[in-house]
C-alpha cells in the first residue's frame, strides 16, 4: 500500500491516513490478541512510522487519535443497537450481530490498551 | 495471489456496499460520523477535514483515495476542496454508489473511479499530488 503510494506520488507529494495498530511495547501474548481482535488490516508487526520510512517517505508526523476512536466505536455500537430491528431488516439478524460483536471486541481491545488509532502524515522523498 | 481470507473480506465488503442505504442507516451515520457519505468506519467529518488540511487540497490538486469504498473520504474531500480525485477500491459496488453521489453533487467532472487493488493501479509513476486512505493499512 505505502510502496504503491510512493510510486504514484510526485516528488514532494504527501500522504495522510488513519491507521489502527497494536499499541507499541506489548508483550507477545498481548500483541497476538491485538492482531486477533483488531480489524482485518491490523497485520504488520512494524509501526506506521517504520513502514513509511521503509517505503521512502520523510518528514513523518504521527498524532494519536485513540480517544476519538473509542468514542466513535462506542457511538456505532450504541446507535446501531438502538435501531436493532430496522438494521436487522436491512442486513439480516446474523450479519447485524456479527458487526456488533466485531465492534465490541475492538472497543474492548482499545480499552484494554491493545489497540491504538493514529493519523500519519508524510512526504514522498526523492528517488533513492 | 489472493488468499481465501482476502476473498472472504472482499465478498463481505461487496455485500456491505450492496445494502440499501435506508433513512435509518443514513441517520446513524450522520449522528456518529457527522455526514452521510457512506462511511462505516471511524473517520469523522472533523478528521476528514484534518486530512484535507494536511494534504493541502485545493482546485488543481490530484488526489488518490485508496480503499475508497463508497467514496469516503476522497469524494467528500474533492467536493469540499474542489480538488480532482481518483477513488480506487476492489469492490465495484461501492465505487458505483460514489460516482452516483458525485453526479448528485455536480462534481462528476472532478471525480473518477478505478476498480483495482492498490498494487495494480493503472497510473504512471508520479501521477498524484496526494494520497489518502483510512484504516486500510495497519
Amino acid at each position: 500500500m505505502l510502496r504503491a503510494s510512493r510510486l504514484l506520488l510526485r516528488p514532494g507529494g504527501r500522504t495522510a491516513f488513519f491507521t489502527i495498530h497494536p499499541t507499541p511495547g506489548l508483550t507477545p501474548r498481548r500483541r497476538r490478541r491485538a492482531h486477533r481482535d483488531g480489524p482485518v488490516a491490523v497485520a504488520s508487526h512494524l509501526s506506521g512510522r517504520e513502514l513509511l520510512a521503509r517505503a521512502g517517505f520523510v518528514d513523518v508526523k504521527e498524532t494519536d487519535c485513540t480517544a476519538e476512536f473509542a468514542t466513535v466505536a462506542q457511538a456505532w455500537v450504541d446507535h446501531c443497537e438502538d435501531q436493532r430491528d430496522a438494521l436487522a431488516e436491512v442486513r439480516g439478524a446474523d450479519e447485524f450481530d456479527r458487526r456488533q460483536t466485531e465492534r465490541r471486541i475492538q472497543l474492548q481491545a482499545v480499552r484494554d490498551g491493545l489497540l491504538r488509532r493514529s493519523l500519519l502524515v508524510a512526504t514522498r522523498g526523492n528517488d533513492q | 495471489m489472493v488468499t481465501g481470507e482476502e476473498r472472504d473480506t472482499r465478498q463481505r465488503f461487496r455485500d456491505h456496499y450492496g445494502e440499501d442505504r435506508t433513512e435509518v442507516v443514513l441517520q446513524i451515520e450522520r449522528t456518529v460520523i457527522g455526514g452521510d457519505w457512506g462511511a462505516n468506519g471511524y473517520t469523522t467529518i472533523a478528521q476528514a477535514n484534518l486530512l484535507g488540511t494536511a494534504l493541502g487540497l485545493e482546485p488543481g490538486v490530484r488526489l488518490l483515495d485508496l480503499g475508497a469504498g463508497r467514496g469516503w473520504p476522497g469524494l467528500y474531500l474533492s467536493v469540499r476542496s474542489g480538488c480532482d480525485v481518483v477513488l480506487s477500491d476492489v469492490p465495484f459496488e461501492g465505487l458505483h454508489l460514489a460516482l452516483a453521489r458525485a453526479a448528485d453533487e455536480a462534481a462528476n467532472g472532478q471525480v473518477a473511479a478505478v476498480a483495482s487493488s492498490a498494487r495494480a493501479l493503472p497510473f504512471r509513476a508520479g501521477t498524484f499530488d496526494a494520497v489518502v486512505h483510512t484504516d486500510v493499512l495497519c
